[in-house]
């Protein structure tokens, strides 16, 4: 685990410079430039704003554009970071086929990139807060810890995803579409607190109701969205009871994830 | 203690395209009831290849296409893994495979040497450090913030070696990379390799199909042929091994092969030419200081007035070593229509061993039009009778027959 680290440590001027080489190669052409990375989540802010005047999501005592805002940033940079990660080892085949370097920086460097996009959104949320009088409290400062978190369920499916994408491309096409499904599984549009209402309180599903939400907890975007609402919005602590099944699949799977990508490597100048 | 060390090194790769859903589901059912599953062929690229390279030695890697060179040249810079077999590399490598390969086109040429550097693994202060010199070297200044898609390919791979080579790595890695640029370029690519070389003490290893330019900088060269390590020595007696069953493989090819640039009139037509040794026989074997002939037959179907005749001696790669023209020999006379034999006589035959060819011209009428032109119609091999070659006969075609004086 350490020797990982470390060895990660000595490409960090490489994984720096590979990471300003996607950002810069992103924007260098585009009029809007990295205006680009905030537009995405405020659309959806705003279409779902829109769509809740229609079906009517209870949101609590926080404004619902906030909200779904506040979800949108971990939420955008888990998806894009994954999606683009995926596909990071096959857009690199001219590297890949001229030069060794430890073949993790390539998903690695993705996840990273889109970092940057993150801090951006970061501050139209902090815009937003003004805007709406609201103060951050002492628990903001969970957000860099979710942050890593986020950062290591995105590297579980991105270094799986890369590997087998070099083998069936298949992966690089079906991944955007699980994740759009995977959106509706994760508290985006609505609360968290709907959920646990629904399958907690009321017992919605009878006997199964409690087996129902540690399953939907499994998903580490669940615990991950709820928790950044609280620590920036809520002003509370991250709820470990949603937190833990996600965190228990992360640790479980990252290893296995990281183990089989480093399997797969040595033969991806091969196959690619 | 070597620097590089290769054990029974193989590589093998699966022929064919990925198996399609049908193909795979169909090899389990197989595999379920126990039937033969269709499994797509091994390749061999690379097959039981040992040896060990010292610090400091230049090592050339030459064969034909295909013989596991840049297979090998992979697995040294840890981009490929073998399949089965040891080797053990002592120090950073810096590989040219291919220069410039992590070039990205909307970059400027500023931010692809400090993209490209890092990638090689040089350190942000060190390509701040040298970036001057590699723009210099490059002949780049005053493109150097022009985004390299606008780039010329030759300014490209100049940029790219510069970087490549200011690369302080105990190893260097060169794959073809030194038939780039225009022909100053190239001498400027050629005097910083022996620099690297001479006078900070690389270890190279170099692979290239120019044999020549092998011969002149290496000190030891390996010649590869379907994977094995077919020769291992001087590169003098590699090089002359590998132009000797290349001209093998030539003459054997050019025996069937179409005559190159046939270009005729119509009127002279079954053009042939045999070569004739000092004993009088038809061979494809000369030998060097011996006498020899070379005759062309032909026929033709109209009168030729003024005919004139030449005969020229070219390599197999067509640079033109000799050639001789019978000018106004013949003048005034008319070959009548008809089968015609033409001899030249050539008293001592002076090019070195190695493989050759005959190219024929025939001309005639008052403006000597050109009424049959062809080369390699003949090829054939110049032996030292004897069979003693001395190191000198591969550097050169002819002999001078000189005489030595020492004063």
């Amino acid at each position: 685990m350490l020797k990982v680290v470390k060895n990660l440590y000595d490409y960090r001027e490489l994984m720096l410079t590979l990471a300003w080489k996607n950002i810069a190669l992103r924007y260098k052409q585009a009029y809007l430039g990295i205006a680009w990375a905030i537009i995405k989540p405020v659309t959806l802010m705003l279409i779902f704003t829109l769509v809740r005047a229609f079906v009517g999501i209870e949101s609590g005592d926080v404004p619902y554009p906030i909200l779904v805002f506040a979800a949108l940033l971990p939420w955008t940079f888990f998806q894009e970071s994954t999606s683009d990660a995926v596909n990071s080892v096959v857009g690199n085949t001219a590297l890949i086929k001229k030069i060794y370097f430890p073949r993790e920086i390539f998903p690695i460097t993705s996840v990273m990139t889109k970092l940057v996009e993150l801090g951006i959104n970061f501050l139209i949320l902090a815009g937003l807060m003004v805007w709406y009088g609201m103060l951050p409290s002492i628990h903001i400062l969970w957000v860099p810890l979710l942050l890593v978190y986020t950062v290591l369920a995105a590297l579980t499916i991105a270094l799986a995803g890369a590997a087998v994408n070099v083998y069936y491309r298949d992966v690089g096409q079906a991944l955007p579409v699980l994740l759009s499904l995977l959106m509706y599984a994760s508290p985006v549009i609505y609360p968290l607190q709907l959920v646990k209402d629904k399958l907690l309180t009321q017992q919605a599903a009878g006997e199964w109701s409690n087996a129902l939400y540690t399953i939907y907890t499994l998903n580490p975007l669940a615990g991950i969205i709820d928790a950044f609402q609280n620590a920036v919005l809520r002003g509370t602590a991250p709820d470990p009871h949603a937190m833990l099944p996600g965190m228990v699949s992360i640790l479980l799977l990252l290893p296995l994830s990281y183990l089989y990508f480093k399997r797969a490597e040595s033969f991806f100048a091969d196959v690619i | 203690m070597p620097i590089i060390e290769v054990e029974h090194l193989t590589k093998e790769y699966r022929l064919g395209a990925m198996q399609g859903l049908k193909q795979a589901l169909r090899n389990a059912a197989a595999r379920l009831t126990d039937r033969t599953v269709t499994e797509r062929p091994l390749f061999k690229a690379l097959d039981d290849v040992s040896f060990s390279i010292e610090p400091g030695e230049v090592v050339g890697i030459i064969g034909h296409n295909g013989a596991g060179k840049s297979t090998l040249l992979k697995i040294l810079a840890g981009i490929s893994k073998p399949t089965a077999g040891r080797m053990r590399v002592e120090g950073r490598i810096a590989p040219l495979i291919e220069v410039g390969a992590g070039f990205v086109p909307d970059f400027t040429g500023r931010e692809n040497v400090y993209l490209n550097g890092s990638i090689m693994g040089l350190p942000r202060r060190e390509i701040d450090r040298k970036f001057d010199e590699i723009v210099d070297f490059a002949e780049m200044a005053e493109f150097i913030d022009t985004p390299v898609k606008r780039y010329s390919s030759g300014m490209q791979v100049k940029l790219a070696f510069a970087v490549a080579t200011s690369i302080a790595s105990e190893i260097l890695i060169v794959d073809e990379v030194l038939a780039v640029g225009d022909l100053a370029f190239q001498r400027k690519c050629f005097d910083r390799m022996e620099d690297l070389i001479k006078r900070q003490g690389r270890t190279v290893l170099l692979v290239s199909h120019n044999i020549r330019q092998v011969e002149r900088i290496c000190h030891r060269v390996l010649l590869m042929d379907h994977g094995h390590v077919a020769a291992d020595g001087l590169p003098s007696e590699i090089c002359t091994r590998f132009y000797s069953e290349n001209d093998e493989k030539i003459k054997r090819q050019s025996a069937h092969a179409a005559r190159a640039r046939e270009q005729t009139t119509g009127d002279v037509e079954n053009a042939r030419v045999e070569l004739i040794d000092d004993a009088g026989n038809v061979t494809d074997r000369l030998h060097f200081g011996e006498s020899a002939r070379i005759r062309l037959s032909f026929d033709t179907r109209i009168p030729l007035v003024n005919p004139t005749f030449g005969i020229g001696i070219h390599t197999t790669d067509f640079l033109y070593l000799a050639t001789e023209n019978t000018h106004e020999r013949f003048q005034g006379m008319t070959l009548p229509v008809g089968h015609h034999t033409l001899e030249m006589t050539i008293p001592v035959f002076p090019f070195l061993p190695g493989a050759y060819s005959v190219r024929v011209g025939i001309n005639s009428g008052e403006l000597s039009h050109v009424r049959y032109y062809a080369e390699s119609l003949a090829t054939f091999r110049v032996l030292i009778p004897g069979q003693r070659i001395r190191g000198n006969m591969k550097e050169g075609f002819v002999s001078l027959a000189p005489q030595w004086a020492l004063y």
